[in-house]
């Protein structure tokens, strides 16, 4: 393939660009996403005392707040050599829990879900939340809203404050359950689990019920043979908030199994010209481009990264949900890019059980919940994101300040797949260079699947996420734009 | 009358914070138990959560405007914004979650919100706390535009 070169200054412009570049026939050869990353964390983080972190970190972004504060709050727990009391761990767990809960119930109700809830054809204003309740009827609509603030208000009560927690400390967490919140988050989870079945029944009714669907999900462009990760239990189970780190591989099996502090052994990154976003890959594999297939070191995170980097749920119903999943798309692993949204249905059944198990459990009212904590040193800190792999890595001086900051976020760890998924949807709906209107659809389709988390404000207004498709031709001369909210 | 006004924005992302900026110079001028002055690191369902209950929600937050100026203070009413998307593929727009809201019958959305913007041609990707000069020039009058929006209703102590 021939080398393209784009201008660096033009890689920070606008948001969510991509590039397509057609070969001699007008079929596609290859494409880019180009997308802000934040920058100078290090920098800013330096000198910072580490305790601070937890709080700093939970404002990078405004869609995992508590992946973030849960990632750095286990650096610093291994930063300063100190293991939390299990009631500690239990309650940071609970609250993991009440924070996917509500983080899927939103992407898959208000963003993924639409697109087959609505419908891959329906016009761009049809497929959004408000498509979903005039098909799904508003008192469907009302128990969304209901069981989304339940997972924040879970997430609330354990953190202090549901989008910007401030429990996390090294060694522990700085609050504890009384029997009252014990009671409200029982109630709200029992009710939880409910909601996350009848998701799993409404996507089962309106997708998997329907042909047209199915044959989306395992059509072609949407398939990538990839390597899987996730944290997984000592079981081999999917776990959001600790364990070991597991790769499989195209057929399930295992690929390597480490800790977090050996990540550097095991994952490398690889820089493109074209993009400030790395591309980490497994370093015993190296990196071959952006191709899938066992010979790629390209691999994928998030919920269904999770599903297929494990052995089932730890818990009963979603382990049911999670055998069903696997038989019903052909076995392990599945490749298709589109059953992430399955996958985070059932780990949303995962997350309300789970919330279950540890609201049930004596020890979540302990007043044992911190540890003193030991010498500063260097610390690595894994949680699973909504959207997949999270790490901090910490170095303190003597002081117990920041010296060296590094964060590996979930969607840095999906950036190689997500460019591929996308080329890949552009080269199933342009042909011999013409490009219908479906396009956008089919692209924006492929990215959201994963739910990325671009780096780049979250609120800005009128902001947008506009989304511009560039397509050029074999002599790189632009040949089409397509663009939605500019 | 209850108000909330709120200071949306991150305070580690440089300019994009500068809603918080405004906030934490408010809380010095009102003292008023009808007054509740907070920030939020956040948009979509959970603002339109935050504003819930009160009579009436400033926003003040970063507004991009490729073709404007930096450190310009607009009011903006919420009608106004054809689309307010969340900056963020993993969100919706505050005017989505109210749309939302409304159809579900929620009886406790503000009956008046107002933004207060101030412009910016680009949203930093850099982490950092302060504000560009021009920016940090813009404080005061948003300060002053949002009291003007509540010296009706309540007492100000400069």
């Amino acid at each position: 393939m021939k080398t393209i070169t784009i201008d660096p200054i033009t890689r920070l412009e606008g948001h969510g660009k991509i590039s397509i570049f057609l070969d001699g026939k007008g079929d596609v050869e290859n494409a880019y996403l180009q997308i802000p990353e934040l920058r100078g964390f290090e920098r800013f983080a330096q000198g910072r005392r580490a305790e601070d972190m937890p709080q700093i970190t939970s404002r990078i972004c405004g869609v995992c707040p508590v992946a973030h504060h849960f990632a750095s709050t286990k650096a610093l727990d291994a930063a300063f050599s100190v293991d939390p009391p299990s009631a500690a761990k239990k309650l940071r767990e609970l609250m993991y829990c009440g924070y996917f809960i509500y983080d899927h119930i939103l992407h898959f109700y208000f963003l993924g879900g639409p697109d087959f809830v609505v419908g891959p054809d329906a016009p761009a204003a049809k497929r959004n939340v408000l498509g979903v309740i005039e098909k799904a009827g508003l008192e469907i609509g009302k128990e969304v809203i209901k069981h989304r603030a339940y997972g924040q208000k879970i997430t609330a009560i354990l953190g202090g404050k549901a989008t910007h927690p401030v429990c996390g400390l090294p060694g522990g967490v700085s609050k504890g359950l009384n029997k009252d919140e014990v009671k409200d988050i029982e109630n709200m989870t029992k009710s939880c689990i409910d909601f996350a079945q009848f998701s799993l029944k409404l996507f089962n009714d309106i997708v998997l019920q329907n042909k047209d669907y199915v044959n989306l999900i395992l059509s072609d462009p949407y398939q990538l043979k990839t390597y899987n990760m996730g944290l997984v239990d000592k079981n081999n189970k999917v776990n959001f908030y600790d364990g070991k780190i597991r790769v499989t591989d195209q057929q399930g099996k295992e690929k390597v199994k480490f800790d977090v502090k050996d990540y550097t052994k095991y994952v490398a990154e690889h820089v493109e010209e074209w993009s400030y976003i790395k591309f980490p890959y497994l370093k015993s594999i190296g990196w071959n481009g952006f191709k899938d297939g066992k010979d790629s070191g390209i691999y994928r995170v998030g919920p269904l990264g999770r599903l297929n980097a494990a052995e089932g749920m730890a818990t009963p119903l979603a382990n049911k949900e999670y055998k069903k999943m696997f038989e019903t798309l052909g076995g392990k692993a599945v490749n298709s890019t589109l059953a992430f949204h399955w996958a985070r249905l059932i780990e949303l059944l995962y997350a309300t059980e789970r919330a279950m198990e540890l609201i049930k459990d004596p020890e979540i009212t302990s007043t044992k919940i911190r540890n003193p904590v030991g010498e500063p040193g260097e610390g690595m800190g894994v949680t699973e994101a909504a959207r997949g792999t999270l790490i901090h890595h910490y170095k303190l001086d003597k002081k117990g300040l920041i010296d060296k900051a590094n964060l590996i976020v979930a969607t840095t760890n999906n950036s190689g797949a997500i460019n591929m998924s996308i080329r890949d949807a552009a080269k199933g709906i342009i042909k011999k260079g013409k490009v219908n209107d479906g396009l956008l659809n089919m692209v924006e389709m492929a990215f959201r699947a994963y739910d990325p988390c671009f780096a780049c404000a979250t609120h800005t207004l009128p902001g947008g996420m506009p989304l511009e498709v560039n397509i050029y031709d074999k002599d790189k001369k632009l040949y089409k734009t397509l663009r939605r909210n500019f | 009358m209850r108000t909330i006004i709120l200071g949306v924005g991150n305070q580690i992302l440089g300019n994009d914070g500068v809603g918080i900026h405004v906030t934490n110079s408010l809380k010095k001028h009102v003292k008023d138990p009808n007054i509740t002055i907070d920030d939020a690191v956040t948009g979509g369902m959970n603002l339109l959560e935050l504003i819930l209950g009160y009579d009436k929600a400033i926003i003040i937050d970063a507004v991009k405007m490729e073709n404007g100026e930096d450190g310009e203070v607009k009011k903006i009413l919420l009608n106004d914004f054809s689309t307010m998307h969340s900056c963020n593929p993993h969100d919706v727009s505050l005017i989505e979650a109210i749309e939302v809201a409304k159809k579900m019958g929620e009886n406790r959305i503000p009956k008046e919100i107002i933004i207060i913007g101030i412009t910016m041609k680009q949203i930093p990707c850099e982490f950092g706390e302060k504000l560009s000069p021009k920016i940090a020039a813009a404080l005061p009058k948003a300060v002053k535009m949002t009291l003007n929006e509540i010296k009706k209703d309540i007492k100000i102590s400069i």
